[in-house]
């Protein structure tokens, strides 16, 4: 086994169990990691937003290809760096005017229609199928989402979510268990959510004690045994250490 | 102080020693329970399926290492799916932080399944702008990535013979953990260059995608490590996830138990306190 990978795998154990100490209480190690991940993650993104940016898309197409009409975005985004000099700041507003143009122009019409006409068309379904040779049916599978019975169950949700939305009416009378409806619609929705997100933290804690259980093998030089034992006895000395501190404070 | 008032008060170091002790021993002694395939799982492996050998295939895999566990496996199966049905593979990325993730998973597989670079498929990277990127590659796909991971002029390249632009791409997927992600891939890709697009997500995403899955703007969705579970199953290559699924269902379990217990104790102690109310009145 390359010694990339041996000083890969003590590395990625120390960090997870330095973040998995945050579980007993705050302590430096969590601290040591979590900061070292910031670090990394800040690091590795200027070095590779420069390395895509500055050298292949803008350096090296106007050096070696002669674009220069790639130096109009370039003076466009210059102007952002004015921010920094508080007299001239003022000028970084036509580059932001310029991003906020195209964007909203651009993000506008398609999210329009992406979430709300195609959402919309698929909300308003028809209650009953007319099936040619059988007449009108009302089909009641749940399993099937365009069935009739998922229509109706659609509209009636959607409906009372909305009308719970609606503050200019008091939900009073029969506006109150239409309102009433809406919040089961809507905690049931956030029941789904909520057991999706449990899955999704369970999966990446997964994740990790899988990685663990790989690295306590003897090729990588066990480090999973050795510093779970390192961590576990570091975190017995410094909370000794801070009892006794508060012992002498006392 | 009663039972339940106690149980109520327990230290919570208590029940994370519990959630890993019920996650630790399923993965270390695996039961092998059994998983059912889901509609939206056999929509994405049923699309891919219907592909003709040499269609193109785009994989964006827009995430991180912080959705590694979820994601990877999803990624891992879907480009040995697509490398098994010999698909013309287009991988990138939209997230700057998973650029060097994704470039070891793409030539890992590819490795595995004995494909090569530039002719059987290419990791186009990453290139700034998000959203914008999309629209880029559906007007000029070079002008977008002039080169690729390494640095190979994307013009001329064997496995992009004929593309142009997004309009040429067959089926494309995008393995979101935010945004942009799946929905960035539709609304700027999908809606304007009518290409068929899946999705994979994290779990904390995919209710959000159901919505676009029922009205049929994606056609399968995977969603979380259980649906690499899933995928996993379909094409027959066990891997991480399936082994992950004893675990998350005995911590789901234990979770549901607690839940309950929870509640059963936070009932019986209010129940205590107002029949000492109504005794001291």
């Amino acid at each position: 086994m390359s010694i990339e990978l041996i000083i890969g795998a003590w590395v990625a154990t120390g960090l997870t169990l330095f973040i998995f100490t945050f579980l007993y209480k705050d302590n430096p190690l969590f601290k040591l990691a979590e900061n070292l991940y910031v670090g990394v993650s800040v690091g590795y993104t200027i070095v590779k937003t420069y390395d895509t940016v500055i050298v292949h898309l803008i350096w090296k197409p106007i050096v070696e290809n002669g674009e220069w009409s790639l130096l109009i975005p370039v003076a466009i985004g210059t102007l952002m760096l004015t921010r920094y000099v508080p007299k001239a700041a003022w000028i970084s507003r036509y580059a932001f005017a310029f991003i906020v143009g195209v964007g909203s122009g651009l993000a506008i019409p398609r999210t329009i229609s992406s979430f709300i006409l195609k959402q919309i068309e698929d909300t308003v379904r028809p209650l009953l199928t007319l099936v040619p040779g059988e007449g009108v049916t009302f089909t009641w599978s749940l399993l099937n989402p365009a069935s009739s019975l998922n229509t109706i169950i659609i509209l009636v949700g959607v409906s009372s979510v909305l009308f719970y939305f609606f503050f200019s009416v008091e939900h009073t009378g029969p506006g109150k268990v239409v309102a009433r409806t809406g919040i089961m619609f809507l905690m049931i929705a956030f029941g789904a959510a909520f057991g999706y997100t449990v899955m999704a933290r369970m999966s990446l804690l997964i994740g990790r004690l899988t990685d663990l259980i790989q690295f306590t093998d003897p090729s990588y030089g066990s480090p999973s045994l050795w510093l779970v034992g390192l961590t576990i006895l570091t975190l017995v000395v410094m909370s000794r250490r801070s009892s006794s501190k508060q012992h002498k404070e006392e | 102080m009663t039972f339940a008032e106690r149980m109520l008060k327990i230290d919570r170091r208590i029940i994370f020693l519990v959630i890993g002790l019920c996650t630790l021993l399923p993965l270390l002694y695996p039961v092998g329970l059994p998983i059912k395939i889901s509609p939206e799982v056999r929509g994405v492996y049923d699309h891919i399926e219907s592909l003709p050998e040499g269609s193109v295939f785009l994989l964006s895999l827009d995430f991180d290492p912080a959705s590694k566990p979820e994601l990877h496996p999803q990624s891992i199966s879907l480009l040995r799916h697509a490398f098994r049905k010999n698909l013309r593979v287009i991988a990138m990325t939209l997230w700057v932080s998973g650029t060097g993730m994704a470039d070891q998973v793409v030539t890992q597989v590819a490795r595995e399944m004995g494909k090569e670079s530039g002719k059987d498929y290419v990791f186009l990277g990453w290139s700034p702008g998000g959203t914008a990127v999309i629209i880029n590659m559906g007007q000029d796909l070079y002008g977008a990535f002039p080169a690729d991971y390494n640095g190979k002029p994307t013009k001329g390249l064997p496995v992009l013979q004929g593309v142009a632009s997004l309009r040429d791409v067959n089926y494309a997927i995008s393995l979101g953990a935010g945004n942009p992600g799946v929905e960035a891939w539709y609304v700027f890709g999908k809606d304007k260059y009518k290409f068929e697009l899946g999705g994979g997500c994290t779990g904390v995403m995919a209710p959000g995608l159901y919505p676009l899955l029922r009205s049929g703007q994606i056609n399968g969705l995977i969603g979380g490590l259980r649906g690499a579970a899933e995928y996993e199953i379909l094409i027959g290559q066990k891997g991480k996830a399936v082994a992950g699924m004893d675990a998350q269902s005995a911590t789901h379990l234990a979770i549901i138990v607690l839940v309950i217990m929870c509640n059963l104790f936070y009932f019986s102690s209010r129940n205590r306190a107002r029949q000492q109310g109504q005794a001291r009145a």
